[in-house]
């Protein structure tokens, strides 16, 4: 089944490739000009001149974050280091009675020891061990936590990327999520971290990079705002520092 | 076939059918009015508006300018990502690739989250026809979905239907009866479509941008199913059409600044994903298996047309639809395409390229100006809404009574004597159905403006029956000017040649 599954993937891939040429050429014919194999100059790349020199100071950014966020949906607290966040997070899922809980294995997350802080709840580390259902894990989470690697105050946003140690289903698949902003990862435009990954390059990138701006919501019924839909229903960003 | 069906088949029809359904026509209304005036506010708050709008353009314009260049490179580089990409120059070749993978995976279930495209596709049916089970994830589109209708607003699409038709939609599927309250209504689906992601084989997405330099795709949504459909199965497919492309991330910034606020009066979409292609050996998560379909689907035929290029620049966003005085009034259904409201009365037919199929859908517009004055990119929908209206004259398809009709008044106009006869014959002839100095009569000539409106009669005494007298008082009038006025004036000039100021 594999091998004549990847024959198979290996002949879409030559038609594709035969496809590809005359979909390009008929392109380029319908706009009138031979085929271009060079970059073009894109005089107009990025946000509008004005803008890209615009920043806030960091009160203001933390400030801008916040009210962002909140008028989302979402919640914030100003900490000022992690033994703060440790105790937040300890105190919120004894309020909330957390079961499961799971967090990105990161540096910062595993310091917080919260598997011995919390002796009820079952803590988990993503893709700490590798026969295990990590999906299944995230999706029986009340609680998930992770690391922002960047936040934008303009937008109210916190942006996580995937690595084999950051999972995807971390910030989607539990009822609740708990973000980190270390104060030095908030920017005050989404072009600031884009810039990043243009900078990067392809070889570079993460297959996922997700900007969370607030709760899961719809309106679909009605107009009628709700929370929570397919996504975290309870949003809280903790910013350090 | 039956009346109904008969009266479904032209905008007119669909509209008169819409114009009828009270609770449609107040839902379009409230909702869409809701996001444009989330949209002004939006736009106001984030300042320099007009420089962002215009910046957007120039980037939409630049990339389809270029668009082989663009394209190809983000098909090449989303191949070095490891993405399986596909090239479907039809609707029917999009959907013989989809059915061939999901046939190679033995696919049972799909999860879908809302893409207009695969609307274009009719892909459910599709799919459905080979024994797969489709389900559409986003609450609105389940909603229709179960409903078995079709969108009628491109970022709302069960816009028509009300929190009791939906919690009987939902009863039903729950084998319960679940009260009309959104949030449990909404809890439901949650807990319901959680269990379809997890069996899914495979999630099927749109695609809002495709990053050229990178090979990254990028959706905007706010529930969450969009990342649920390309985090949890093993395959993903994510059908695009031809002109979603930008070149950079960078570019992405004005995109995201653009399309949230224009659609939804958000700053930005409570998520927005860049994609660059399968999971990592090592993730934990994230598909296996990742296709992109890319679709012309009669989009190139705008390619070097002066006229309609532009509109290969859209990003999707809705804004014209609520700005759209028709649009407001008749819903979405009414127009009968994928696409509704300006942007589709001109999208549909050019995808189409059967003009003669769509006729009176570039009619259903005002030509206000409104969509081009709401539209984050500045496409002139407006003029080409009348470029439709020629084209269709120009290749015989106009109104065969609107043509005989203009004609005749050409014939009346352009000769005086001709055009006092017919006046003389208007009058004598309009005491027939003339009451109260209005004309109300829904027959003959006045039927298509009696409709919704009443026509005056005739005037007793007509603007040319006056004129000799009219002229005769213009022209003698003057000298008979009251001697005050008279006086004033000649006053106020006086003082002028005197170097004082003659008003200030």
């Amino acid at each position: 089944m594999t091998e004549t599954h990847q024959a198979w993937l290996a002949q879409m891939e030559s038609e594709s490739r035969a496809k590809q040429e005359q979909f390009m050429n008929g392109i380029a014919g319908r706009l009138g000009h031979p085929r271009l194999t060079t970059a073009p100059p894109h005089p107009f790349r990025g946000a509008p001149d004005f803008w890209q020199t615009f920043g806030w100071s960091s009160d203001e950014r933390v400030q801008q974050f916040t009210d962002n966020f909140e008028a989302a949906g979402g919640h914030v607290h100003r900490l000022s280091d992690m033994q703060e966040v440790q105790s937040f997070i300890c105190s919120k899922a004894i309020e909330l009675s957390a079961r499961y809980m799971i967090h990105q294995n990161e540096i910062e997350l595993n310091h917080l020891q919260l598997k011995e802080k919390l002796e009820d709840v079952v803590v988990s580390q993503w893709n700490s061990e590798s026969d295990e259902d990590w999906i299944a894990r995230a999706a029986e989470a009340d609680i998930g936590i992770v690391m922002a690697d960047y936040a934008v105050s303009h937008t109210g946003s916190i942006v996580v990327v995937s690595s084999k140690d950051k999972g995807r289903s971390v910030s989607l698949l539990p009822t609740a999520l708990i973000a980190i902003i270390p104060l030095e990862r908030l920017k005050t435009r989404l072009g600031e971290v884009l810039i990043d990954f243009d900078e990067a390059g392809r070889e570079q990138l993460p297959a996922g990079i997700h900007f969370i701006s607030g709760p899961s919501r719809s309106a679909d019924i009605e107009n009628d705002l709700t929370i929570g839909v397919h996504g975290p229903g309870v949003v809280f960003v903790l910013i350090v520092g | 076939m039956s009346k109904t069906d008969m009266k479904g088949t032209t905008v007119k029809g669909r509209a008169e059918l819409a114009l009828n359904d009270d609770f449609l026509r107040k839902a379009v209304k409230f909702t869409t009015e809701r996001l444009r005036d989330g949209k002004r506010k939006a736009s106001d708050d984030l300042g320099n508006w007009e420089e962002w709008r215009e910046r957007g353009r120039q980037i939409r314009l630049h990339t389809i300018a270029h668009l082989d260049y663009y394209l190809n490179q983000f098909a090449n580089q989303a191949r070095l990502n490891g993405v399986h990409v596909h090239f479907a120059d039809t609707a029917e070749d999009a959907v013989k690739i989809t059915l061939a993978i999901a046939e190679r995976k033995q696919a049972l279930s799909v999860v879908k989250s809302k893409s207009m495209v695969t609307e274009e596709l009719h892909l459910n049916q599709a799919l459905e026809s080979i024994g797969v089970d489709v389900v559409e994830s986003d609450l609105g589109e389940y909603i229709i979905q179960l409903a078995g209708e079709t969108p009628s607003h491109i970022i709302i699409p069960a816009i028509h239907k009300n929190r009791y038709q939906i919690a009987d939609l939902l009863s039903k599927e729950a084998g319960e009866t679940l009260p009309p309250d959104t949030a449990i209504l909404a809890g439901f689906v949650r807990k319901k479509l959680r269990e379809k992601f997890l069996e899914a084989d495979i999630g099927m997405t749109g695609c809002n941008f495709a990053i050229a330099e990178t090979g990254s795709m990028v959706l905007f949504e706010n529930e969450g199913n969009a990342r649920m459909v390309s985090t949890v199965p093993s395959t993903q497919i994510t059908l695009m059409g031809m002109e979603r492309i930008i070149p950079s991330w960078s570019d992405l910034e004005v995109m995201a600044t653009l399309l949230p606020r224009s659609a939804t009066g958000q700053k930005l979409t409570v998520y927005m994903s860049g994609i660059t292609g399968p999971r990592r050996q090592e993730d934990g998560d994230g598909p296996d298996e990742m296709h992109i379909i890319i679709l012309d689907n009669g989009r190139s035929l705008q390619l070097g047309d002066p006229e309609f290029q532009e509109l290969l620049n859209c990003i999707r966003c809705g804004a014209c639809l609520n700005a759209c005085p028709v649009y407001r009034h008749i819903g979405g259904h009414a127009y009968g395409g994928t696409y509704s409201g300006p942007i589709g009365a001109v999208l549909t037919p050019a995808l189409n390229k059967n003009i003669d199929q769509w006729d009176d859908i570039a009619s259903a517009s005002t030509l206000c100006g409104a969509c081009y004055e709401a539209c984050p990119v500045k496409i002139p929908l407006h003029d080409m809404l009348i470029y439709l209206r020629r084209r269709k004259v120009e290749r015989g398809l106009g109104d065969k009574m609107e043509s005989i009709g203009m004609r005749g008044f050409a014939a009346i106009m352009s000769n005086s004597k001709r055009y006092e006869n017919a006046l003389k014959v208007g009058k004598l002839a309009q005491r027939l159905v003339v009451k109260d100095g209005e004309i109300t009569s829904k027959l003959g000539p006045l039927k298509g403006w009696n409709n919704y409106r009443v026509a005056p009669s005739l005037a007793k005494q007509s603007f040319r029956d006056q004129w000799g007298t009219m002229e005769e008082e213009i022209r003698h009038g003057l000298q008979e000017i009251d001697p005050l006025v008279s006086n004033r004036m000649e006053e106020i000039v006086r003082n002028r040649e005197a170097g004082g100021k003659g008003h200030d």
